[in-house]
């Protein structure tokens, strides 16, 4: 039997009338190769950490017990969220010193607020109060970064590294430069620390945040000029596009995933520390370096960040699993930054 | 083989992503002669005098230097055998000074740990001399303008005993003047028994300077010939391997709606240009270097503060204070650098064709691939861009290609009024033909169009109208029945004679 529609003429799948190829590019075999290359990575790291990982007494392999793993996610949860918004900025051909210093500022906040703020509201709206006024800080901080940066015009090397400074100093001041001891009794902050402190919502808070950014880098407008931006500002500009805009947000983002990054420490420290996340700007970049993206901007995923997240993570499990320095810990981690670098400009110019 | 020969390069192949830029390209180069290196872009010239150079290295074939197979493996090894390369990109320190530039790198200096700067300069005035810059070799090389720069690259290239000096579309950004001085230095440099190799476009020029021509097409020699015994359509024919258009094929209707006015328009470097743009209208900009061009092109996309005048477009004054607010009124504008200015060269062919109105296909503020690749498609056929794929990098197609991935970019938004600042530099015959028809095709549709251009043939081929520029002003606008080369050169040069010359500027929007 003829169908109705013979007179259409027929029209190969996947391909334009013109003859592109679209299932070449956006998932073809070229792209999935580039994603694999890091997951291969990803998967030698791994084949690596359970041969050297040591035994258990009934001679089960120590790395690959459920609990080790989870416990890497939760380990690399603080620094992961850091990272996947330092991303963003780096994408922008940005950077981001002032990640640290936010961190201690939302530590030191939801514990101010935890503990010294009366409201008169129940255990929930107190506690999200806090954690309310935590991001909003470390948000705010991230608008003045962008603002100043977008705005003036100064490198955002500098513009962070006062903001890493000056919000150390504003942290400390808010805490007369002494450690807030949460959750140690029965109050309100006992609450907050028990259950922030959880596997499940801290490793939860990193898949999601990490699933949104990736989202949102790929799929929408936004994620398109974050791009744009850092591959040729000049170019964006004589495109119209809202460049500005754009640069605010991201450190705005940066801010307030630090500051999240904050209260997840502060659950987990059972204290509002202002001398918390010193260094740890220094982390986000390396999980971001390792994971492909560019530091010139333009290019980069979070998936790569996700997989240089996961990297460090099991490396320093495993070299902790076999009381292994803490010092050659760095000295290690030193050449896989190199190591990972290289290989990446190496697949590049090939 | 006569013994004449200096330099020859067999069978040379080089892939890059498994595509091939050449494949056994032949190249030889005699002692003292001037000799085009021609092809459409893609065709592997720029890789061939890059493998010579030894700035990139070839995956196969001989080169002989002197009739001695030599390995060029780093651009040391060129500077060893006396082979320099001039980029177009000029590979210069834009904050050291003249002569720091010109020493830098130099291996016969390399012995000395300090060196005085009287010294120094002493050492490289033969070299400055050699090509006519007259500059204190203490002047930072950033104050120079971009011709002079050129110069203090081809002085460094003597000053390292260079023997061939390849150079790269040295003309490209070059006005008509300052091309003729280089064309002296070339001719002197030929006198002292140097080989220059030309890469160039231009075949005007190659006809003037060069002694023979060697033709590339797709990675392979197609052939070499001397400048007496050839005529520039053979080598054009050589070049396309098909004749070419010649023309716009439809005639096109100008209709009487003003569509942008400009009056009395003035900032630090133009003064009281006032004209106006009807819709379907192509109206050309000539005029040298520095003679505020690009500056036009700068205050009507609001890069520059205006001091006076007024901008209309459809009767309704319109305040252009940045980009956005030009492309908010109507006005799109093609960078004259299309890497430095226009594309986003990491990104997709796709996103760069949509980046100037990527809202609309988008709905919560996530973008639909579908409508995007749908709106895509139309200006796909439009610009006849060729690409293997909408997600391949703009990085990887030739100039031609990308300079229609921008035209794509403007077509998608449809402005009432498109400013093109020369939309056909450093870009293949072919390709050129394709942008006439573009613009042509764009015009037919009611699209008002500035096409601003150093090239005054193609300014007669494509304008109604050709304004004339000279020193910042309006020097005369011509209908396209009086405009002829010589009208126009009347307009740009003439009245310098009644004011005296001008310190030169440099012509840019930024």
């Amino acid at each position: 039997m003829k169908t109705r529609h013979s007179e259409r003429p027929p029209r190969a799948a996947g391909r334009l009338p013109t003859g592109w190829n679209i299932r070449a590019g956006r998932f073809g075999a070229m792209r999935v190769l580039y994603r694999l290359q890091a997951l291969v990575a990803l998967a030698g790291v791994i084949v690596l950490a359970i041969v050297l990982s040591p035994r258990a007494a009934d001679g089960s392999n120590i790395f690959l017990e459920a609990g080790n793993l989870t416990d890497i996610l939760r380990q690399v949860a603080v620094t992961g969220i850091i990272a996947v918004a330092m991303t963003f900025v780096i994408l922008t051909a940005g950077i981001d010193l002032s990640v640290g210093s936010i961190l201690a500022l939302g530590t030191s906040v939801v514990a101010i607020g935890l503990t010294r703020w009366s409201v008169p509201l129940g255990d929930v709206g107190r506690i999200a109060l806090a954690i309310i006024a935590a991001l909003a800080a470390g948000a705010a901080v991230g608008a003045l970064n962008g603002a100043v940066v977008a705005g003036a015009k100064i490198q955002p090397f500098v513009v962070t590294l006062a903001t890493m400074i000056g919000v150390r100093g504003l942290a400390k001041w808010l805490t007369d430069n002494a450690n807030i001891d949460i959750g140690f009794g029965q109050d309100v902050a006992a609450v907050f620390a028990a259950f922030i402190s959880r596997k499940v919502v801290v490793i939860g808070s990193l898949l999601v945040m990490a699933a949104v950014f990736w989202l949102v880098l790929d799929l929408t407008v936004f994620g398109r000029y974050v791009r744009a931006v850092g591959d040729n500002e000049r170019a964006a500009r004589y495109t119209g596009l809202p460049i500005a805009r754009v640069k605010i947000w991201v450190y705005t983002l940066s801010g307030l995933l630090s500051a999240l990054a904050g209260v997840i420490y502060a659950a987990e420290n059972h204290q509002g520390n202002p001398n918390a996340g010193i260094a740890y700007e220094l982390d986000a970049i390396a999980a971001v370096v390792i994971g492909g993206t560019s530091l010139m901007g333009g290019k980069g995923s979070v998936s790569g960040t996700g997989v240089g997240t996961l990297i460090l993570g099991i490396l320093t499990n495993v070299l902790r699993l076999n009381n292994v320095d803490s010092n050659v810990e760095m000295m290690v981690k030193a050449v896989i930054i190199l190591l990972a670098v290289a290989v990446m400009s190496r697949r590049k110019s090939e | 083989m006569t013994t004449n020969q200096l330099l020859r390069a067999e069978s040379i192949s080089k892939h890059y992503d498994g595509i091939a830029a050449l494949q056994g390209a032949n190249f030889s180069v005699a002692k003292g002669e001037v000799h085009a290196l021609v092809g459409e872009n893609g065709a592997g010239k720029s890789t061939l005098a890059r493998i010579i150079a030894g700035a990139t290295r070839a995956d196969g074939g001989r080169i002989f230097f002197e009739e001695n197979e030599v390995s060029i493996a780093s651009p040391l090894d060129a500077q060893r055998l006396g082979i320099a390369i001039i980029f177009q990109e000029l590979d210069l320190f834009p904050h050291l000074t003249i002569a720091e530039n010109i020493v830098i790198g130099n291996l016969k200096l390399e012995r000395h740990a300090f060196v005085s700067r009287k010294e120094l300069d002493r050492w490289c005035q033969p070299f400055l001399d050699q090509v006519g810059v007259a500059d204190n070799p203490r002047t930072a090389l950033a104050n120079l303008p971009i011709a002079r720069m050129q110069l203090v690259a081809i002085a460094r290239a003597l000053s390292l005993d260079a023997r061939l000096i390849l150079m790269d579309e040295p003309t490209s950004s070059l006005s008509d003047d300052s091309v003729e001085r280089l064309f002296s230095t070339v001719n002197r440099l030929k006198q002292g028994g140097v080989s220059v190799v030309f890469v160039s476009h231009k075949l005007k020029e190659i006809f003037r300077i060069c002694d023979t021509i060697t033709v590339l097409r797709d990675g392979s020699t197609i052939g070499t010939r001397t400048t007496q015994s050839t005529d520039a359509n053979e080598i054009v024919t050589m070049m396309a391997g098909r004749p070419l258009k010649d023309r716009p094929s439809v005639q096109r209707e100008v209709s009487n709606d003003v569509l942008l006015s400009v009056s009395q328009l003035t900032t630090d470097r133009i003064q009281n240009i006032s004209f106006s743009l009807r819709r379907g209208e192509v109206l050309g900009v000539a005029g040298l270097v520095g003679a505020g061009r690009s500056e036009l092109g700068a205050a009507l996309f609001g890069f520059r503060q205006l001091i006076r005048g007024e901008i209309q477009i459809s009767g309704r004054p319109v305040r252009i204070s940045s980009p956005r607010a030009a492309i908010g009124a109507g006005v799109g504008m093609l960078p004259e650098d299309r890497k430095l200015q226009g594309l986003m060269m990491q990104m997709s062919v796709l996103e760069n064709s949509t980046m100037a109105v990527l809202r609309r296909y988008q709905s919560w503020g996530i973008i639909r691939r579908k409508k995007e690749l749908a709106a895509m498609e139309t200006v796909h056929q439009r610009t006849a861009l060729k690409a293997s794929s909408p997600d391949v990098p703009v990085s990887t197609l030739s100039g031609g290609n990308q300079q229609k991935v921008l035209l794509a970019k403007w077509l998608l938004m449809e402005p009432g009024v498109l400013f093109l600042d020369d939309p056909t530099r450093g870009i293949d015959v072919a390709a050129k033909a394709d942008v006439y028809e573009i613009i042509h095709a764009a015009a037919s549709r009611g699209m008002g169009i500035i096409f601003v251009s150093s090239e005054l043939p193609e300014l007669l081929q494509c304008c109604d109208r050709i304004m004339v520029l000279h020193e910042g002003r309006n020097a005369g606008i011509l209908e396209g029945a009086q405009a002829t080369q010589e009208s126009i050169m009347v307009l740009a040069t003439a009245t310098a004679r009644a004011t005296g010359p001008r310190p030169y500027l440099h012509d840019g929007p930024e």
